[in-house]
């Protein structure tokens, strides 16, 4: 058994199970609601009828009340695919735990959510590129294959979630939710890459995982930080009034984040600060 | 330039540990983070927070803090203590001539002297420790002012006191005084001349086993040009039927190597300018200009005093010729009217005794006796020469006079032996400017008395002294004990000679006062009783005040040209200065110094007097420094 799937994270992942319906609501067949006008049950719009449309989908008490005939939309139901982008660049190594232990936690989660709901989920992990990922698969029988996957992979290389991202869309895959799990702590910025999914019709939900050291560090010691991506050396002492700095620089980076969040409405979860990741995970979803 | 210790170098073999110092890093801890993005973001922050970031020792800030200590300690002037060896003395010779009043430099208002004066100064300061510092002014005559000594405060006093002389100056007689002041000094020891050479050949300077050597003050180049006057005489004109009719003879000289147009403008206290003529001087050139005038005398009988002056033509009359010398640009005469001498005959002179005196056509003869003298209501001294011919009063009156064959037993205090027969004339004196191209070899006398007491004998015969000369503050009284119409003294040319020697010397002093005239910058030495209080005007309009002390008051003047009017009491008197000499106004650098050293002679590198530039040079240093250290601390924000 993977050491993702702790029996009591299985039983805080039934839990999440039963919350993720009312955000990835459908039937066993899997469904999600589409921007398309389709056949399912939940009613649009109306429209006025054509030549040549399907008579079955004339409102005809539409048509006793204003004797004109149009037709009833419906909204479009497709299958729904999860794709899991999940950082593995060298910075998720640090961290107690780490944070890509983090990060493959939240993929696990949201992946047994997704396949257990009959979503199609696919992992993608990446740094500077994308590495080899888990290919879209349906189905609860697949969630031991994810959770080894997910267990197998290593931290490695520098951030680039532009490269990343710009690498993923040139597969062109189908339009689906893209779970960016990344501590975001990358120089070239993380915007124009979430934007330019959104711009490809994905719905980019972001996971942001950081260490509680690197939102709120020790003081102490005259250090040389070196950057384990980069290699860039900061000589700094640990004083209160650097400490002080970092803090405030580290708070408007991540109130920064959230408003971006907000603005986009992209979905933000913080992990690794305060709240455990599965109670900020939890709230996402109740949310949603 | 050696350097007074040079073990004192290893000293900057502290630089090293210094620099290693400020090179070697904190230690600090590695420590791997994820990413340092955040931190490299906070602390960018606090760079920018904070007006003062953390003192990063570098490389470059060792080096700017090394080149403003250079900077310091070359403000600091160190040059003077690495000259002069610790204990070793320094002779400063000042050129006081007459032309070191010419300006420094074309736009400056610095003169030549002022600048040796400043160059002294720095020398005073420079002196290291147990080094000794001498003052000799080269004047007309070579004088120590400041005796070997570490008394800055008495060099400076000593220095106060230079002003420049009227006359040239002899640099070669001062080197040799200053010479031989530093016999004996200790090695490194040197005579500094400080001059503006502007002197004709080549003057040999002997500081024995001394070093000399010449700091030149003043710029030999166009700020040398000058045009002065070198020679002014009134005269009468010896035509026409008006006395006060005079001519005034000026002559200009121009020491450039360009023409000059010039106003020449004569005027008289009192009445302004009486005539003014406009003159062109050729480079190299003297002009010779003679202003007609009347010059009558004023209300009080007084003649008037000629100012003449020159100014430029293209600038009003009073504004100069705003050349290099302002001294030579005025000149001051007596007008022929002081020429007139009143002479007072107390008692019976002799005819030959009036003869001679009427033979000086502008002498004025007056008879009287001692009784109207007695009963004159007018209580002011008799202006003019006063011969007593006998008889005289108890007290000698102002003024000069002379006494022929007293009667009395004494003469003015002064007593007097019986009458000797036939004296035989055994000397005379003949310096004295009464007797100048007199003689006595061949005059016989009839009798004589003989002159006793401390007076300064004139003529001696074998039975003592027969005519001797009272000098007094307030003038001369010559005593000829014997009669001269009673001799065969006026049978020879010596007797007119005699008298128109002493109406010269009457004259003289009447049109001064009593004070001789002279050249710019002498001292004036007013004759004056002890104690007395002697203020003097001088042209500018300030005023000297100075108490008589062994029958002269000394005045010390600066170099000025014109009339200082002098008070002693109620008596008003006049001294004139003038430059009036064509080397000095000739204040172009010329002069060659040679050096005779130890075995051979060496020829003196001209050293023009410094213009320190280190305060530009520092202050470039600054300025880059400033520019090099924002460069450097801000390249690193942008």
């Amino acid at each position: 058994m993977s050491s993702l799937l702790e029996p009591e994270f299985l039983r805080r992942l039934a839990r999440l199970r039963v919350l993720a319906r009312k955000r990835f609501a459908g039937s066993a067949g899997g469904a999600r609601r589409s921007m398309r006008r389709g056949s399912s049950a939940e009613f649009a719009d109306h429209r006025p009828y054509y030549a040549g449309d399907d008579v079955r989908r004339i409102d005809w008490n539409a048509y006793a009340r204003l004797e004109e005939l149009v037709l009833r939309l419906y909204v479009a139901e497709e299958d729904l695919t999860l794709y899991l982008l999940v950082d593995t660049s060298r910075s998720l190594a640090f961290g107690t735990p780490t944070k890509l232990e983090v990060a493959k936690r939240i993929a696990a989660a949201l992946g047994y959510l997704g396949l257990t709901g009959s979503e199609r989920v696919a992992v993608v992990p990446f740094s500077s590129a994308l590495g080899r990922g888990f290919a879209p698969a349906r189905g609860s029988r697949r969630v031991g294959a994810l959770l080894r996957y997910l267990d197998g992979l290593e931290a490695n290389g520098e951030t680039d979630l532009t490269r990343a991202v710009d690498q993923f869309l040139a597969r062109s895959p189908r339009p689906g939710l893209v779970a960016v799990i990344s501590d975001l702590l990358d120089p070239g910025g993380f915007e124009r890459p979430l934007d330019r999914l959104a711009s490809e019709r994905h719905e980019p939900v972001i996971f942001q995982v950081l260490d509680r050291e690197e939102i709120d560090p020790t003081p102490g010691g005259d250090l040389v930080l070196v950057d384990s991506e980069r290699g860039t050396k900061v000589e700094v002492s640990l004083d209160a009034r650097a400490i002080a700095a970092y803090r405030a620089r580290a708070a408007a980076f991540l109130a920064g984040v959230q408003a971006y969040a907000k603005k986009r409405g992209f979905g933000y979860v913080l992990a690794g600060g305060e709240v455990p990741f599965e109670d900020a995970l939890i709230s996402y979803l109740r949310a949603a | 330039m050696g350097l007074l210790s040079p073990l004192a170098l290893l000293w900057a073999g502290l630089l090293a540990p210094l620099v290693v110092l400020y090179i070697l890093k904190r230690r600090r801890q590695p420590r791997e983070i994820g990413s340092t993005l955040l931190w490299e973001l906070a602390l960018r922050d606090l760079r920018a927070e904070r007006p003062w970031k953390k003192l990063i020792p570098q490389v470059a800030l060792l080096l700017q803090a090394l080149a403003i200590l250079a900077g310091a300690l070359a403000l600091a002037r160190p040059a003077g203590a690495g000259r002069v060896p610790a204990g070793a003395r320094i002779a400063v010779v000042i050129d006081t001539s007459a032309s070191m009043a010419a300006r420094a430099a074309v736009g400056s208002d610095d003169t030549r002297f002022s600048r040796a004066i400043r160059a002294a100064r720095d020398l005073a300061r420079s002196l290291p420790p147990g080094g000794e510092m001498m003052i000799v002014e080269a004047a007309g005559n070579a004088a120590v002012i400041a005796a070997p000594t570490r008394d800055a405060s008495a060099l400076e006093r000593a220095l106060a006191t230079l002003r420049v002389r009227g006359g040239g100056s002899d640099l070669e007689a001062a080197v040799s005084v200053a010479a031989e002041r530093m016999r004996g000094s200790p090695s490194g020891s040197r005579i500094v001349l400080i001059t503006d050479a502007a002197m004709s050949g080549e003057l040999a300077l002997d500081g024995r086993s001394v070093p000399v050597e010449v700091r030149k003050v003043g710029e030999p180049n166009a700020s040398s040009d000058n045009t002065g006057i070198v020679a002014v005489d009134v005269r009468p004109r010896s035509e026409g039927n008006t006395p006060d009719r005079a001519d005034v003879f000026v002559r200009i000289a121009r020491f450039a190597r360009t023409p000059a147009d010039v106003y020449v403008t004569a005027s008289v206290e009192g009445r302004g300018v009486v005539a003014s003529r406009r003159v062109t001087v050729g480079p190299g050139a003297q002009e010779s200009v003679v202003i007609p005038a009347d010059l009558p005398p004023d209300p009080s009988g007084r003649a008037p005093i000629v100012r003449v002056e020159l100014s430029l033509a293209s600038a009003a009359p009073g504004e100069g010729t705003g050349d290099a010398l302002t001294l030579d640009d005025v000149a001051v005469a007596p007008s022929p009217g002081v020429r007139r001498l009143p002479v007072f005959v107390v008692g019976d002179a002799s005819e030959p005794v009036v003869r001679a005196l009427r033979a000086d056509r502008d002498v004025e003869l007056f008879a009287t006796t001692l009784t109207a003298l007695a009963e004159r209501d007018d209580d002011a001294p008799l202006d003019g020469l006063v011969v007593y011919a006998g008889p005289t009063p108890a007290e000698a009156p102002p003024g000069d006079s002379l006494v022929l064959a007293p009667t009395g037993e004494s003469v003015f205090g002064t007593p007097l032996g019986p009458e000797v027969r036939r004296p035989q004339l055994v000397r005379w004196e003949e310096s004295d400017p009464r007797l100048r191209f007199v003689s006595f070899a061949d005059v016989h006398l009839a009798a004589s008395r003989t002159v006793r007491g401390g007076l300064r004998p004139l003529i001696s015969a074998d039975a003592g002294a027969v005519a001797a000369v009272l000098v007094r503050p307030s003038g001369e009284t010559t005593l000829l004990a014997f009669d001269p119409a009673r001799s065969d003294w006026p049978t020879r040319p010596s007797f007119v000679v005699f008298f128109r020697n002493l109406v010269e010397r009457a004259r003289a002093h009447r049109a001064t006062g009593g004070v001789p005239p002279g050249r710019t910058g002498e001292p004036l030495r007013v004759p004056a009783p002890d104690g007395t209080s002697v203020t003097v005007t001088t042209p500018a309009g300030e005023t000297l005040r100075v108490v008589s002390r062994g029958g002269v008051a000394l005045v010390p003047t600066d170099a000025e040209p014109g009339v200082f009017a002098v008070r002693v009491g109620e008596r008003q008197l006049f001294a004139l200065r003038n430059l009036l000499d064509e080397h000095e106004s000739d204040v172009r650098p010329r002069a060659r110094f040679t050096v005779a050293g130890v075995g051979a002679t060496v020829r003196v590198a001209d050293r023009v007097e410094t213009q320190e530039a280190w305060p530009y040079v520092a202050g470039a240093l600054l300025l880059l420094l400033v520019l090099e250290a924002l460069w450097a601390t801000r390249k690193g924000a942008t």
